[in-house]
């Protein structure tokens, strides 16, 4: 799970109780699901959050909810911002794939190196989360007074332009670089650059905002040198571009509330698309109505009505009591515009039940009667391996991913041919490791492997597993033919086929099935001692002696009597 | 009297005057020892001989310290190496002298551990000194090698070496020491008396035989006694898994608290796994590098359009009033592609949309304890399969406090208590709990699931209208938990040691 290092010392400024404990401040963390997961080498807290609360991704954030659990701060609270001066323009020549942009004016920030620190870090983290790594979002932010706007609007309001352009259509200095590049440079060469170079490599124009003087930031992928944030800035151009226009407001208005916390005075922005304007940040709240009985059904106690508004108050909500139209009780909450959880009446029930501490609920066994049952498929299976286990073999649970070599190659089969065991194989797609690139035909290689590993361990080794396999089947929906093979393998000094057969015999006798054993020739087997296995008539695995060049790929100096069979034959 | 022919053997080699071992008895009457030492103890309870008992302490080199006895201690070679090389004058190299002396392997380590402590001289930043005054012909260890070289199980009193050098010949694994049991028999005055009066020898026998028992002859024999005492040969017989023995005891569990199993595909659509979970498609756990999506094939063919079109609607724009939904883009394409199910929630949303079974009325109450995949990085406690234990329970109205009780009835059959509900997210239940237990033997507080009560925007498009609570976990963990078992890798795979699951302890 994601993590986020807050200062302490920060925290306890932010909330206003410069008293409280180390011990006190990660009980009360936890109490916000926040997890204590140890310090970093600045000695901040390193904590460990769900990835719902994104206005926590801050120390202002996490100060802004404690002082809501402290009771310092109720109900629903939105900056005022001051009306806009800048303008951001939206050209027709914005690539389709990225058409989004919001903004907001930052003014009269006191960035000490904390409160930089703290801004550079939400920003990452609401890149790693929201923004889906900048893919979805990514945020810009400048120092307003290095961009000269353009007075292209009558009143001679600045603005800046947001444009597509020519891979190598411009140049600017990257952040990090002292030289000039093109945007297609910048993905080439500059280390940045390359990490999100995917992003946009796809697109004809690439995404790119102007002021003034010429191209200052190469969204999602790099800011301009010359408009860089440091600790002597003190008025913020925020800009945010992305694939959707709810996530970045969304973003945006996170960003505003921790900079709003540390003083700073937050001006909307105009936004001009080709056809419609807006005016951001959007600090709107939203309200959902939720209803008494099922905040009552859901924590499984009666509260007083009173008790949740009081709830609502300390969660950061505003609740107002009402009636339904069918004269229900239920209540209009208001959410505040930092919130980006809020997807359902249910999430503020969660709330809710947060505020009054899950922990104080009493369980209760529900009071409902059902009959259990196994799945006749596990019931088959269980019967069978008791079966299996009575007749003395090693029962063994092996992995259901393989590679080629060694479901194939090293039994000397190949996939598609009808040897049994031998289907063709369902594929992983990019494999992360060249050993489990598929799922295993049959179990027999699983055993051979086994045995292999153990053949410092005494023998006779009689191994069994009744386990999953898959090949391709048309005939399946997906596309996969799944089923449970029964595969046992007997190695000792004196094994050979009668050893096999015996066993196999007793199990076809206890399920009631008749066996034959008909002669085959299957290449992992010496040949004139193989045999299909028949049950019922049914033509369902193989049985026979390991063939001497299997026993040596596997390093076995002993013989090796095997069968495998379709679970489902015994049913 | 008539007695067995052992006792009597042994009566009439013992003697009243001077106590006999037991081992001089058994070379006398030409028994084993362990017969000789039965027939003592039955003698003993009949009082026709008096036992005593001393314990001998002996001694007797170990290969290694066989090896040293010829070849001469390492650290020996080594100065002997050092001062041919001229190391008694000045520093040498010691990769010349190790070259000389013909030490190997571990060898060399062990020459160079006891080189200073015996005073041969020096090593320092890669030269080897040599004292010109050490004695090695004086080396009390050596000496000692030689002393007990052709002895086996010398008495540590007749052996002429000093307690200190045994304790270290002990030390570097040179030695071992033993002690053994001596029991000494005298013949009590009873038995003397039955000896003058003459004994009389009864028939014993092995074996119980079909001709001693349809004859009646068993009536007029005595059997001969058995060491019971003594370790039979080990049988390997065989044994469920110890995975799946857990496995069953949950199924067991769980089936006693009313819930019946759901079985389905292990490689499914992205839909089934996923969407029908109100995972936003892009969500990070649907990205590449968490799952294992397949090659071959890429896609279902076929699924429940109205269910897509439900589903599609939900992710969009939620259900029901001041429902809002996902602000993420939703392909059918996306879903349908095919890949190895990272959780067995898969199973609860086929059974829950009524496609596997039928429409499920509540009350009811489902699990399934089969496998899942997930693309991590394996080490000790992650596995790149393993078994989730997957239960819901549906019913009109449930509440967090019958989730909670639930799982307080649930963990409490395997000796886990104390159970804490941590809130958490999860995107496709609110609200969501992780669950802490208290370790039955390290008293720790580990986490040991996940539930929570799923939402209404993936109840909805599934067709349940009712409350639906659910919960997960890894049986490998409850298996660590229960068993103490360290690495999950020895329970589960290939990498399986036969030693390792044979002597695994059962679990009921």
């Amino acid at each position: 799970m994601p993590t986020v290092d807050i200062d302490p010392d920060e925290l306890r400024e932010l909330t206003g109780h410069e008293e409280t404990s180390d011990d006190d401040l990660k009980a009360d963390l936890f109490g916000l699901g926040l997890e204590f997961e140890g310090r970093t080498e600045d000695g901040e807290f390193e904590l460990e959050f769900a990835p719902d609360r994104l206005d926590r991704l801050s120390v202002e954030g996490v100060a802004r909810s404690m002082r809501y659990q402290y009771g310092d701060a109720r109900g629903v609270h939105v900056p005022s911002p001051n009306s806009a001066e800048w303008t951001i323009e939206v050209d027709e020549s914005v690539p389709d794939e990225r058409p989004y942009v919001t903004g907001a004016v930052i003014r009269d920030v006191n960035l000490d190196e904390d409160a930089l620190d703290s801004l550079i870090q939400l920003q990452e983290k609401l890149h790693a989360t929201m923004g889906r790594k900048r893919a979805k979002g990514a945020i810009g932010i400048h120092d307003l007074t290095m961009l000269k706007g353009r007075s292209a609007t009558d009143d001679g309001a600045p603005s800046i332009e947001y444009v597509g352009v020519d891979p190598d259509g411009d140049h600017f200095v990257p952040l990090d670089s002292d030289e000039e590049m093109t945007p297609a440079e910048v993905l080439e060469n500059h280390q940045t650059g390359q990490t999100y170079a995917d992003l946009v490599s796809g697109y004809d124009r690439y995404p790119a905002i102007y002021d003034d003087l010429g191209l200052f930031s190469f969204p999602p992928v790099i800011n301009g040198r010359r408009t860089e944030v440091s600790t002597d800035s003190r008025d913020l151009f925020v800009e945010m571009t992305g694939t959707d226009q709810w996530t970045i407001d969304k973003m945006l208005n996170i960003v505003c509330y921790a900079l709003s916390a540390r003083g700073a005075t937050i001006e909307d922005v105009t936004i001009e698309y080709q056809d419609h304007e807006i005016v951001r940040p959007d600090l709107s709240t939203k309200t959902k109505t939720v209803s008494h009985a099922r905040i009552e059904t859901i924590l499984g106690i009666d509260l007083d009505p009173d008790e949740v508004l009081d709830l609502a108050e300390r969660s950061g909500l505003e609740a107002e009591k009402t009636e339904s139209e069918d004269g229900d009780l239920v209540y209009e909450v208001t959410i505040p515009p930092y919130r980006v959880d809020v997807l359902h009446p249910l999430d503020i029930i969660d709330d809710l039940g947060r505020a009054y501490g899950f922990n104080e609920l009493e369980p209760t066994y529900p009071d409902v009667g059902t009959v259990g049952g196994r799945h006749e498929r596990s019931r088959l299976e269980r019967a069978v391996r008791t079966q299996l286990v009575g007749l003395g073999f090693e029962d063994l649970l092996n992995f259901h991913m393989i590679n080629e070599a060694e479901n194939y190659d090293r039994l000397d089969v190949a996939p598609g041919t009808d040897a049994y065991g031998a289907g063709e194989p369902v594929t992983i797609k990019e494999p992360y490791s060249e050993d489990y690139t598929m799922l295993r035909t049959w179990v027999m290689p699983s055993l051979m492997t086994v045995l292999e590993r153990n053949t410092h361990r005494s023998y006779p080794q009689h191994l069994s597993e009744i386990g999953f396999r898959a090949a391709l089947d048309d005939s399946e929906n997906t596309g996969v033919g799944e089923s449970r093979h029964v595969g046992a393998v007997l190695a000792s000094h004196d094994a050979g086929y009668e050893d096999a057969k015996a066993r196999l015999q007793a199990l076809a006798r206890n399920f009631d099935v008749d066996l034959e054993t008909p002669p085959t020739d299957h290449p992992a087997f010496i040949s004139g001692r193989t045999a299909a296995v028949v049950l019922d008539g049914e033509d369902v695995g193989v049985i026979g002696e390991v063939h001497p060049t299997v026993l040596i790929e596997y390093d076995l100096e002993v013989p090796v009597a095997a069968f495998e069979f379709d679970l489902a034959a015994l049913q | 009297m008539q007695l067995p022919a052992q006792q009597v053997a042994v009566l009439e080699a013992a003697s009243a005057d001077d106590a006999t071992s037991v081992d001089a008895l058994a070379a006398a009457t030409d028994l084993p020892p362990e017969t000789v030492t039965g027939a003592v103890f039955e003698l003993e309870a009949e009082e026709l001989v008096a036992v005593t008992e001393r314990v001998d302490e002996t001694v007797s080199l170990t290969d290694e310290g066989q090896e040293y006895v010829t070849d001469g201690l390492p650290e020996v070679r080594l100065y002997e190496a050092a001062l041919e090389a001229g190391a008694g004058d000045e520093p040498v190299q010691m990769g010349r002298v190790i070259g000389a002396s013909g030490l190997e392997g571990p060898q060399v380590d062990i020459a160079l551990s006891n080189y200073a402590r015996k005073g041969y001289g020096s090593i320092d930043s890669g030269e080897i000194t040599a004292d010109p005054d050490a004695e090695p012909d004086a080396d009390a260890e050596a000496n000692a090698l030689a002393e007990l070289a052709d002895a086996d199980d010398t008495p540590v009193e007749d052996a002429d070496v000093d307690a200190e050098t045994l304790e270290e010949l002990e030390r570097r694994g040179l030695l071992d020491r033993s002690e053994s049991t001596v029991r000494e028999v005298t013949l009590t005055d009873a038995a003397v008396t039955e000896l003058m009066a003459g004994l009389e020898t009864a028939e014993t026998v092995g074996q119980v035989t079909p001709e001693l028992l349809t004859s009646g002859e068993w009536e007029d024999v005595e059997f001969a006694e058995y060491n019971v005492e003594a370790d039979a040969e080990t049988v390997e017989g065989g044994k469920v898994h110890i995975l799946r023995q857990m496995s069953e005891r949950v199924k067991d569990v769980l089936v006693g608290m009313g819930f019946q199993e759901m079985d389905g595909p292990h490689a499914d659509a992205d839909f089934w796994i996923n969407d029908c979970l109100f995972m936003p498609q892009d969500h990070p756990a649907r990205t590449h590098w968490d799952r294992f999506a397949l090659e071959q094939p890429s896609h279902i063919d076929e699924l429940p359009e109205d269910l897509v079109e439900r589903v599609e609607r939900a992710h969009r724009e939620g259900v029901g009033e001041d429902s809002e939904g996902y602000h993420s883009p939703w392909d059918e394409d996306f879903a349908r592609a095919l890949a190895l199910r990272g959780h067995t929630t898969s199973l609860s949303t086929r059974y829950l949309s009524g496609t596997e079974i039928g429409e499920i009325e509540p009350p009811a109450r489902f699990f399934s304890v089969e496998k899942a995949y997930r693309n991590d990085t394996l080490d000790a406690t992650h596995l790149l399969e393993f078994y989730q234990i997957e239960g819901w329970v549906m019913a009109e109205d449930l509440s967090v406090r019958d989730l909670m009780g639930t799982f307080e009835e649930f963990y409490a059959q395997f000796g886990i208590t104390d159970i804490q509900f941590k809130p958490h997210y999860n995107p496709y239940t609110e609200p969501s709990f992780e669950l802490f237990g208290t370790h039955p033997t390290t008293g720790e507080l580990i986490e040991i699931g996940n539930s929570g009560i799923f939402r209404q925007e993936m109840l909805e498009p599934l067709g349940v209208d009712c409350d639906v609570m659910a919960w997960g976990l890894a049986l490998e963990r409850l298996a660590m938990l229960t068993t103490g078992a360290e690495d999950i890798r020895d329970l589960h795979g290939t990498l399986a040691d036969l030693e390792f699951l044979r002597n695994a302890e059962v679990t009921y």
